[in-house]
């Protein structure tokens, strides 16, 4: 599979303070690539250096077979990038700041094409372009830098902490551009987030960084398998003894009602039969989220209300999971 | 009541180097000016020949101010009052601005306003804050004229003036910043009224009614429109009056009044003023960094256009209006020469040399303004939005370099057109009228100092650009073209590019420090150039 974008052993230094330390990343071509971490984990300067505008300290960077910064007028005509905190001239409109931005980027040659493209995405992420830069709000800034990113092909698109700035349905939006990207033009994504589900939903295969070094990585199955789908039904009247006593079981626990318990994710189906048998309901199968990759690699060590408030988010899918077993 | 305290004490925190080397420069400038006139027109019939010359010609009026009588003290104010009344102004709308528009324009009011402060409680202590600073440049002044020998009592009443037609531009300056929206274009507006009653006086006094000894005069009603003017009126150290002083203060009082009024009934962040709704396409020229850095500047560009091509109209009108008045005494000349601080050797090529220069500072101006916008491209984080599209970092540097070396060549290109068009209009035939172009070419080396030199400090030690910036256009303009009338050694006075600038005299013109300053812009410009290929551009 081609590499489209290869560091090794980067290092990024402020003074003293270590930005990167060693970082290792590798992307394929074709594919959403989840760049994960925390605030401050060093996303954003690992996608300077790869846009040459920033230059490592030591450590190679390769970005589509070119050297970012010695060849950033290069690289840039075959990269889109939407930074993570967008800001555009007060006194351009927003409609100008696209078109500029486009234009510079030397892709947009087809006018016409170009002009019904930027049309199409003004109306589906509900942009108003005819106001003054100063005039927008955050979001609204980023669906700037968005739609001079999308208006135009590239070969990769570089996207920091994009939907920060976006509400659920205009990330809903974005999701099925960003898939129409890879799908229809072969191009390949790079979405670096600390939000697991956006990138969950999106990604083919995923980085977790961590204090300037690539902790984690790899397709959603190969990490799933590190983890345990949880399993949770009603504790009217159901006699958990044999569940307990099953090796692919842990931490049975019963609260609020509520029977649960963690199953190994590629052993789910093994438990099935005695839930059958045992004639449980409102039973929920929650497949493991990213978000207990994230706490092993972030929580130094695993805080429970935390994962309280996780249960409710997971519950969310999990009734999705139950919806698509039934079917 | 605590709120507004707090506010004060920010405001006082935020502007304190600011603010003690506004009121430190005003009052330094005051003791080296009274320093200078003692040491150069020692006696008093020397003053008074000279003043009897003064009155006798427009343009030192125009420059100087309103001639109350040949003693030191008012010789003085007559020299220098108007100019530090100016300085005070300008200190006053910027500070207006500062702490109102422009905290409106960051978000920042919304913040404060959302807390016990409420709306009030910024004004009153912008007001507050401005009052005291006020009350500081007064003192500065009249301590700077004591320390320099002269009476106490005139001296205060000067600071007094001074610090009063200060207090009215804080008012100016507030109610400016009702009207836009940015704080760019209040601060532009507000300094533009600034020069605008500068000027008024100017014209009040050039035009004023002269004792028959020549010694004393009674301002035209131009003056009386403007508040500089009325400082003027107190005729400090020969009359003493402070009643002139109560129109500046009613004046502010008046533009408070009239902010507070408009504030009851706008949102916080809303102005008089809206923009107008843009356009949803981009004109098709708008495609590079070229055409950026052009439409990001063109409103600067024009406005400065516009003052060098006021700048040239002035210079004609009154050299056509001296002729009838001329004199060909070269001893008359040569105390001129030393007064407006000029070569020539007509009256009107020594007007156009006096005023070309001060053309020049503001083609510096513009010029340090191209480079203080990449800047400010760098900080907003704009400039990464260019610079992570096919644009290199030598392209964009270039591009705003090259924009700001073709304003420059535009604002003298006007000058020279305004004073062609007025010297031509009057019937002028002298030489004088051919010779505005060249005069206009020889500012041109040290302004282009000022694009090349901040664009080093780009570079090299970016956050240090803007006041770096200003800074230096400053001491160059203090040094250069005020230097020998506050009596700097001949030294100093060569460290500004301003005192290098190529003179044209019926000899012809000496280019030499000319092609030195040429030079050295462009070794200053290849530096930066090569240097930002190895620089990141962020907004560290």
């Amino acid at each position: 599979m081609d590499t489209v974008i290869q560091t090794v052993d980067l290092h990024k230094n402020f003074g003293r303070v270590k930005a990167l330390d060693g970082l290792d990343l590798e992307v394929h071509a074709g594919e959403i690539h989840g760049f994960l971490g925390p605030n401050g984990a060093g996303k954003t300067t690992t996608l300077r250096i790869l846009l040459g505008l920033a230059r490592a300290s030591s450590g190679t960077a390769t970005v589509l077979g070119l050297h970012p910064w010695a060849d950033a007028v290069a690289l840039h005509r075959r990269v889109a990038n939407v930074p993570g905190d967008v800001s555009i001239w007060p006194n351009l409109s927003g409609g100008e700041a696209i078109d500029l931005l486009s234009r510079l980027s030397g892709r947009a040659e087809d006018r016409e094409g170009y002009k019904r493209r930027k049309k199409q995405l003004c109306e589906i992420f509900d942009f108003d372009p005819s106001k003054k830069g100063r005039a927008y709000s955050k979001g609204n800034r980023q669906k700037v830098a968005l739609i001079a990113a999308l208006a135009t092909d590239a070969e990769l698109y570089l996207l920091d902490e994009l939907t920060s700035g976006l509400d659920p349905l205009m990330e809903a939006v974005f999701m099925r551009e960003a898939r129409r990207l890879v799908q229809e033009n072969g191009a390949t994504v790079l979405l670096s987030s600390h939000i697991l589900s956006e990138v969950e939903h999106l990604a083919d295969r995923v980085s977790i960084i961590r204090s300037g070094r690539i902790v984690d990585g790899g397709t959603l199955e190969t990490l799933r398998h590190l983890t345990r789908t949880e399993v949770s039904f009603s504790a009217d009247s159901v006699e958990t003894h044999a569940l307990a006593a099953l090796t692919q079981v842990h931490d049975l626990v019963v609260a609020d009602g509520r029977v649960k318990f963690g199953a190994d994710s590629d052993r789910v189906h093994e438990v099935l039969p005695l839930l059958g048998t045992l004639g449980v309901k409102d039973l929920l199968v929650a497949p493991p989220s990213l978000e207990e990759l994230f706490l092993r690699h972030y929580g130094d060590q695993v805080i429970e209300p935390v994962q309280e408030a996780h249960d409710g988010a997971r519950r969310h899918r999990g009734h999705r999971a139950a919806a698509g077993a039934g079917a | 009541m605590e709120a507004l305290w707090i506010l004060y004490r920010q405001r006082l925190r935020r502007d304190r180097w600011q603010l003690a080397s506004w009121v430190l420069s005003i009052g330094v400038l005051a003791l080296f000016a009274v320093a200078a006139i003692a040491k150069s027109f020692g006696d008093e019939a020397a003053r008074a020949e000279i003043l009897r010359l003064a009155t006798a010609t427009p343009a030192i009026l125009l420059l100087r101010g309103l001639a109350r009588g040949p003693e030191l003290g008012s010789f003085t104010f007559f020299e220098i009052f108007a100019f530090l009344a100016l300085l005070a102004a300008f200190m006053n709308t910027f500070m207006a601005v500062r702490h109102t528009r422009a905290e409106e324009e960051a978000g920042r009011a919304d913040l404060v306003s959302a807390t016990a402060a409420g709306r009030w409680a910024p004004l009153a202590a912008t007001v507050l804050h401005g009052i005291a600073a006020n009350i500081l440049v007064a003192i500065a002044t009249a301590l700077g004229f004591v320390g320099g020998g002269l009476d106490p009592a005139g001296s205060v009443v000067a600071g007094l003036a001074t610090g009063a037609v200060g207090f009215a531009f804080l008012g100016v300056g507030l109610l400016t910043a009702e009207f836009f929206s940015t704080s760019r274009s209040a601060n532009g507006a507000s300094s533009a009224l600034a020069m605008v009653a500068y000027l008024l006086r100017g014209f009040g006094d050039a035009t004023g009614e002269v004792s028959a000894d020549g010694m004393t005069m009674t301002a035209a009603w131009p003056s009386w429109l403007s508040p500089i003017g009325w400082g003027q009126q107190t005729f400090a150290y020969t009359g003493n009056r402070l009643w002139p002083l109560l129109l500046p203060l009613a004046l502010g009082v008046a533009c408070t009044a009239a902010v507070a009024a408009v504030m009851a009934r706008r949102d916080v962040g809303a102005s008089i003023l809206t923009g107008r709704a843009g356009r949803a396409d981009a004109p098709s020229t708008l495609r590079g960094a070229f055409t950026l850095a052009l439409r990001l500047q063109q409103g600067a560009i024009v406005g400065w256009c516009v003052g060098g091509l006021a700048t040239g109209v002035l210079t004609g009108s009154l050299g056509s209006a001296i002729q009838s008045a001329i004199t060909d005494n070269p001893q008359v000349t040569a105390v001129l020469r030393s007064m407006i601080e000029a070569q020539g050797t007509s009256m009107t090529q020594l007007l156009v040399a006096a005023l070309f220069e001060v053309a020049g500072v503001l083609a510096a101006a513009c010029g340090l303004q191209a480079v203080l916008r990449l800047r400010q491209e760098e900080a907003a984080g704009t400039a990464e939005q260019v610079l992570s599209r096919p644009v290199g970092r030598v392209r964009w540097l270039g591009s705003f370099l090259g924009l700001g070396a073709a304003s420059v060549v535009l604002v003298m290109a006007f000058t020279a057109l305004g004073a062609w068009l007025s010297l031509v209009a009057s019937g002028d035939t002298s030489s004088a009228v051919g010779e505005v172009w060249l005069t206009a070419v020889n500012q041109l080396p040290a302004a282009l100092i000022y694009l090349a030199l901040p664009a080093a400090v780009f570079v090299i030690w970016p956050r240090a650009t803007i006041p770096a910036g200003w800074a230096l256009l400053g001491l160059g303009v203090v040094v250069g073209i005020y230097g020998s009338m506050l009596g700097f050694d001949q030294t100093v006075r060569d460290l500004s590019p301003f005192t290098h600038s190529p003179v044209t005299t019926a000899a012809g013109t000496d280019w030499g420090d000319g092609f030195w300053m040429l030079g050295i812009a462009a070794a200053l410009t290849l530096l930066a150039l090569l240097a930002v290929r190895r620089r990141e551009v962020g907004s560290a």
